[in-house]
């Protein structure tokens, strides 16, 4: 046993010397340099290629555009961990019985799984792929030279690797040490006691892990207030903010209560497993109290994950129809009372605990009226789009798709919201297909949409259009697949949570329950499809796609829309013209002052809006 | 390496000019040395974990170990971060500082919902399951003559903090820096004094962290208050020592500033946390 420990961690060991060492003669990395790599922003030329090469350049870069992509690279390597963990689940699913994790460990494997996914997707990449586009973004769109702290930004990013290692330790654990630590199991939400009483210390390894991950946000959050507030160049001010920085700051004000909190409880819940405290135990603030703490921060998580992927949205959708966002105004009014709100409606999700009616019953009301600022979000993204001049770009579909899921995903939420439905399908696969269109198909939709707009921005190459809209309709085919099954599955009473079904006929029917199971399966395994050409799309397209010679690769200038971030690119793209005609004279100075003047033009356009 | 003297247009400058071991324009191997050492502190926590329980998976040692390894990278990156961003540049930084202050007041309101989840515990506790006190709460001992006087000392504490701050705004330098070190010198004997409690309840009255609903919120909140106050020492011993070495001005003040609303915070927490846990633990309505 000794031996075969010893094996497999020198094992492990030369794997990670070989990545490095791949990392560091992997020629894209040394010569990487993103477009006005080290330029302070607006018509500052002097800084390009003060980098250090490789691998350093990235430990040490405090560029909130290389902490933009950091963030980016992670948030998918976490993303495809989240996706591998729910594809073998989703397997597991197409029969009722335990068969294809037995051998890897069955139930409590499923188990580690469920917690895996949840976790991961949420923490690990949700919140990063939002500051992945706020990092790199945000200062751009408010003319800032970077974020207010950019070392605190670095801090930031570089706690996650180790929280997503602490976070899946267990995993890495339980082959070494012989299944005496394992994967968390307490699902995401980590209700006590189940969570304070497994003994299994993969848990105290997660708790550590999220806890280090919620440090990261708070210090994330608290620099784009203090950017947002004070970094905005001369020509920004609240009236004319871009959209997208509002849901950001708005996010932010929701982490800076948000995480600490959680960051607190998780602290609670170590102590009662380590250290025999009562925080969640009968006799001291009962089992019930975790959920109020986990529900008054993960309420307003779902809604720190949500309301800039709208910001996005709100941003990126009015470029493909040609005309400005329809009550811009409105749009933030929605956003500041949805952050407000989210709030006052965490006990929605403790319906069931027998909490005392009246309380419920406040609770219900406060739900129900997040409908309405969302309700005012969709019927703008409708109307801005309705008689414009509409392109369906790979942005713009991801767009679309947002808004179509969001219709789903945000009425299933109406239904649960109130209490004698919730009642009915508490904790039923009716959820789950709910917040799925959700995370899934809003969340996740907007960050490609988004990643397909700024593709040519960041690396200065185009993407494969034809790959992106094959990975757009199979994604949104996917979606509703799958998740449209899980709703059914809810309404037929299919528990949620399950590795196996195998129950009587009386709770439930089986056969159909099968049956939309391997339906939700077929759907999961077209979403991967999906993905696997997207991930292909982005490492090809930016090893060798075509390079963007223009700065304005959506023509926006036609619709005035040319705003602040491929103002940015274009100035970076002359500028490096410019170096290199520098011994033609004055005549590619005239042609830059004139393409100033019409920028400058367009930039007074956009900020009517 | 330095591009501190080319930024001549208008304050665009680019983040870290000046740093350790070389400028590279945009770059600092102080972040990553921080973050690294803040993480190590939670492996290090970890390996305490698997260091317990039945069937030790590490020995106790490698977890301590890291834990003070990972607590000395940290204040190293810690040291060259705040270093080389604030102190290095000092005089010819045209910083206002009204970012940092921004900061620090996004700062203590995440500071509110931190402590936010201990009080709801203690009320929840205090509402509901009311019993099993222990002999400490009963006698109500634990409102003592050292706690009054420990708070009263905070109080006065942040009392001279303002007025070494409105003495350095009116250029009285003598004043500003006795009145700072008075203090510092307030604070570590609140600590002392904490300490000092401490002893007392968990040697001689065998009041412990495990004692109970009440004992989880006492040890629970007034620890996390501790780590608050040890926190601002610290930071009031940075700036004491930086205005020792001459920094600070009537106009340059920021650090001045933010570690002010820092320490008035930490005290209003103080006399919340008396009033509810203290006071409120012996009344009964």
């Amino acid at each position: 046993m000794a031996g075969e420990q010893l094996a497999l961690t020198v094992l492990m060991g030369v794997f990670l010397v070989g990545v490095v060492a791949l990392l560091s003669r992997m020629e894209d990395l040394r010569t990487y340099t993103p477009l006005g790599s080290g330029s302070a922003g607006y018509g500052d030329e002097t800084s390009h290629g003060h980098k250090p090469a490789g691998l350093i350049r990235w430990l040490t870069t405090v560029d909130h555009k290389d902490i933009g992509i950091l963030y980016g690279v992670y948030a998918t390597i976490a993303f495809v961990w989240g996706g591998m963990s729910v594809m073998l689940m989703r397997l597991e699913l197409t029969t009722p019985a335990m068969d294809v994790l037995a051998g890897l460990g069955g139930n409590a494997f499923y188990n580690g799984l469920l917690t895996s996914h949840g976790i991961t997707m949420l923490f690990l990449f949700g919140t990063p792929i939002i500051a992945a586009f706020a990092n790199y973004f945000v200062p751009l769109l408010i003319g800032a030279d970077d974020m207010a702290f950019p070392r605190i930004n670095a801090i930031a990013f570089w706690l996650l690797p180790p929280a997503a290692l602490l976070i899946w330790g267990g995993f890495f654990l339980a082959p070494l040490t012989g299944g005496a630590v394992e994967a968390a199991q307490t699902s995401w939400t980590m209700y006590t006691p189940l969570s304070a009483e497994q003994a299994n210390a993969g848990v105290d390894l997660m708790l550590l892990g999220l806890h280090l991950s919620g440090v990261s946000a708070t210090m994330g959050a608290i620099n784009f207030v203090a950017t947002i507030f004070t970094e905005r160049s001369g020509k920004v001010n609240w009236a004319n903010l871009d959209i997208f920085s509002w849901t950001i700051l708005t996010q932010s004000a929701l982490i800076l209560f948000a995480f600490p909190l959680l960051g607190s409880a998780l602290i609670m819940l170590l102590l009662d497993r380590n250290f025999a405290t009562t925080f969640f135990a009968v006799e001291g603030g009962s089992p019930i109290l975790w959920q109020h703490l986990f529900w008054f921060f993960g309420h307003p998580e779902v809604y720190i994950l949500v309301l800039p992927p709208m910001g996005l949205v709100s941003w990126i959708l009015p470029k493909f129809s040609g005309r400005k966002l329809f009550g811009y105004k409105f749009v933030i009014y929605s956003t500041l009372a949805i952050g407000v709100l989210s709030f006052g409606v965490w006990a929605h999700h403790m319906f069931s605990t027998g909490i005392n009616p009246r309380i419920r019953a406040s609770f219900m009301a406060v739900s129900l009226a997040i409908a309405i600022p969302s309700a005012v979000k969709t019927f703008n993204w409708i109307t801005t789009m309705w008689n414009g001049k509409i392109r369906l770009t790979a942005p713009m579909l991801f767009c679309i798709g947002f808004v179509a899921n969001f219709v789903i995903g945000g009425i299933t939420g109406v239904f649960l919201a109130a209490i004698p439905i919730d009642l009915v399908l508490h904790d039923t696969y009716y959820v789950v297909g709910h917040f799925h269109w959700i995370v899934m198909g809003m969340i996740a939709f907007a960050g490609f949409g988004a990643i397909y707009y700024w593709f040519p921005l960041v690396t200065g190459k185009m993407y494969q259009k034809t790959l992106a809209k094959w990975h757009f309709w199979l994604s949104e085919i996917g979606v509703s697949i799958t998740f449209f099954a899980f709703l059914l599955l809810g309404y037929l009473g299919m528990p949620r949570r399950y590795a196996t079904y195998e129950f009587s006929g009386a709770i439930a029917p089986l056969t159909q329950i099968t049956t939309l199971h391997q339906v939700a399966t077929v759907g999961a395994f077209i979403i991967l499809f999906g993905q696997i050409i997207w991930v292909w799309n982005m490492a090809q397209s930016y090893i060798e796609g075509p390079v963007v010679q223009d700065g304005d690769p959506w023509d926006l200038k036609e619709t005035g829309q040319h705003s602040r971030e491929f103002q940015w690119f274009e100035e970076e793209l002359t500028a490096d013209e410019d170096s290199l005609a520098l011994t033609d004279g004055g005549e590619s100075d005239d042609e830059i002052r004139a393409d100033g003047g019409e920028v400058e033009a367009a930039v007074r356009r956009v900020d009517d809006e | 390496m330095s591009h501190a003297d080319e930024e001549e247009d208008g304050g665009h400058h680019l983040p870290a000019v000046e740093d350790w071991p070389r400028g590279f324009g945009e770059a600092s191997w102080w972040p990553f040395v921080t973050a690294i050492g803040a993480a190590g502190i939670y492996l290090g926590a970890a390996m305490y974990v698997l260091s317990t329980g039945d069937s030790a998976l590490v020995p106790l040692s490698y977890g301590l170990g890291t834990a003070v390894a990972s607590i000395g990278l940290f204040l190293v990156g810690l040291y060259g971060w705040t270093y080389h961003a604030f102190i290095k540049a000092y005089w010819t930084s045209e910083s206002t500082g009204v970012g940092l202050r921004m900061g620090m007041l996004a700062f203590l309101g995440s500071e509110i919902a931190t402590f936010g989840a201990g009080f709801i515990y203690y009320f929840f506790v205090r509402a509901d399951a009311w019993t099993d006190l222990p002999h400490l709460v009963e006698s109500g001992n634990i409102f003592s003559s050292l706690v009054i006087v420990n708070t009263v000392i905070l109080i006065i504490s942040s009392v001279t903090l303002h007025y070494a701050h409105v003495a350095l705004r009116d250029d009285d330098r003598r004043r500003f820096v006795g009145l700072l070190g008075l203090t510092l010198l307030l604070g570590v004997v609140f600590l002392g004094g904490q300490a000092l409690e401490y002893y007392e309840f968990i040697a001689v009255e065998g009041f412990t962290i495990a004692e109970g609903a009440y004992g989880s919120a006492f040890y629970g909140l007034t620890g996390l208050h501790g780590l608050h106050v040890s926190l601002g020492a610290v930071l009031l011993g940075i700036v004491f020592v930086r205005s020792l070495f001459g920094q600070y001005t009537p106009e340059k003040h920021t650090s001045v500033t933010t570690v002010s609303m820092y320490w008035h915070f930490v005290d209003v927490v103080w006399i919340f946390l008396v009033v509810v846990l203290y006071v409120g633990a012996i009344i009964s309505v």
